[in-house]
């Protein structure tokens, strides 16, 4: 009980970072996801139901925020967070520059799938929105995530379950 | 059964991952009115416990300020209920003093005491009303009960009145039922004598005492003390007549002068004495019934 309330605030403090001072540090026009930074490090080590589910509910919150897209970060959350469960620790080797990698393409799925929707499909738009501001904001997310997992690496961690996962 | 337990059993991970995509693009094909309201229901039932919080402190930000008001709200009622206090205490004697008015054939000036005299044995008070308003010196002041004084100095926007319990002060009175006269002088606080009622006169305590209207300083017939005691003189000439003023000298606040009535007029006896004085003859009238200021 101590250890969800302890995500759900950390969640809250995430999404409040995100709303007030992701704008304050954007580098080329390019700003940080701070929730797909939450997301990867919530659902890494978890079986990929709790990724499906931490996802949806994550980008479902998301999604509160700008009502006219109500569904489209649920989705695009959904889909990366069950490849990050999936994927993640069993396919890819524990290191950090595979830890980057990950976020990095969990990045672009999450903004190609977003970009699909809020252009409706448009294939022109969502490449030229893709190659001016996903891969940056990517790389930046990438670069914040390894950072945050590093620190989180440092902290002490809670006893592993049977099957290797929390 | 079979096909939950095909679903959630074997298929766990599809289904959910399943009802996930279905749940978000449900949320995505509805109409976007319907999405906006959708979000702003679900917000405010997720923000709910945050939005009382918030409602929380606001309350207690708009109670302390309310507080503050209400705290300078009973500061200002307080000056103000007791300064309506004061109002009405005023309205009841002045009303007391209007029926006074109505009984009487005498023509009032209502004024304001503004100062009173330090000295223990010249009373006297300052009023509001001077020459400008016509007040001449030797006019009668009452009080909402009887006599209090009279006018002896003027200056054009105050006067100054002697009281009774000046001992340069005497009156000519007389018993109200027995028709008695005699001449009242001050003794000590509100207790006065009656001088000069001879032994076999009809006097007894509970007599009230009125002014006689001799020497026409004071009109006939105001109220001016309650007879509480009568004793024998040691002489066995007259007797000695105790009187308690009807009107409280110390806490008079508005008095009345009396300018004028029927057949009398206020500060004649005055102007007739100073003009005597200036004469050079000494006024007859007053002296034996009415006494030396009077």
């Amino acid at each position: 009980m101590t250890y969800l309330l302890r995500i759900v605030l950390v969640s809250f403090i995430v999404f409040v970072l995100q709303v007030t001072l992701v704008h304050n540090v954007k580098v080329a026009g390019a700003s940080p996801d701070l929730i797909m930074v939450l997301l990867v490090v919530l659902v890494i080590d978890r079986k990929p139901v709790a990724g499906i589910i931490i996802g949806f509910m994550l980008g479902f919150l998301q999604d509160l925020g700008n009502a006219s897209f109500l569904g489209m970060n649920a989705l695009a959350k959904t889909i990366v967070g069950y490849g990050i469960a999936r994927f993640g620790r069993d396919y890819l080797p524990d290191n950090i520059l595979f830890r980057g990698l990950l976020v990095f393409v969990a990045c672009l799925i999450n903004d190609i799938i977003t970009l699909n929707v809020a252009t409706t499909f448009h294939p022109a738009e969502v490449i030229i929105a893709f190659f001016r501001y996903s891969i940056l904001s990517a790389a930046y997310t990438a670069l914040l995530a390894v950072f945050v997992m590093q620190l989180i690496d440092l902290l002490p961690r809670r006893k592993v379950r049977s099957g290797g996962r929390y | 059964m079979q096909i939950f337990s095909f679903l959630f059993d074997r298929h766990l991970e599809r289904t959910v991952l399943a009802v996930a995509i279905a749940l978000s693009v449900f949320m995505l094909t509805r109409p976007e009115d319907g999405r906006i309201a959708a979000a702003r229901s679900i917000s405010s039932f997720l923000l709910y416990p945050v939005s009382r919080t918030d409602d929380y402190f606001t309350s207690v930000e708009e109670l302390t300020a309310e507080n503050d008001s209400l705290r300078t709200r009973v500061v200002s009622l307080s000056h103000e209920n007791e300064r309506l206090t004061q109002f009405r205490d005023e309205r009841n004697r002045l009303r007391e003093l209007l029926g006074f008015r109505k009984d009487s054939f005498f023509e009032f000036m209502p004024c304001d005491v503004i100062a009173r005299s330090s000295s223990r044995f010249h009373h006297s008070i300052t009023v509001d009303r001077g020459s400008d308003s016509g007040v001449l010196p030797g006019m009668p002041v009452v009080g909402y009960r009887g006599l209090a004084g009279k006018v002896t100095q003027v200056f054009p926007s105050s006067s100054r009145v002697l009281l009774l319990n000046n001992k340069s002060v005497s009156v000519s009175c007389l018993v109200k039922r027995s028709r008695v006269v005699g001449v009242l002088a001050w003794e000590r606080g509100s207790f006065f004598s009656l001088d000069y009622v001879g032994k076999e006169e009809d006097v007894l305590p509970g007599d009230t005492l009125i002014t006689s209207g001799f020497g026409r300083v004071f009109p006939k017939g105001f109220p001016v003390g309650t007879v509480f005691h009568v004793a024998e003189e040691k002489t066995e000439l007259s007797r000695r007549v105790g009187i308690v003023c009807m009107t409280d000298l110390n806490k008079l606040e508005e008095v009345f002068i009396i300018i004028g009535g029927r057949d009398w007029k206020g500060g004649e006896a005055w102007l007739e004495l100073e003009k005597n004085k200036k004469d050079g003859e000494e006024p007859e009238e007053g002296k034996a019934a009415g006494g030396g200021e009077q």
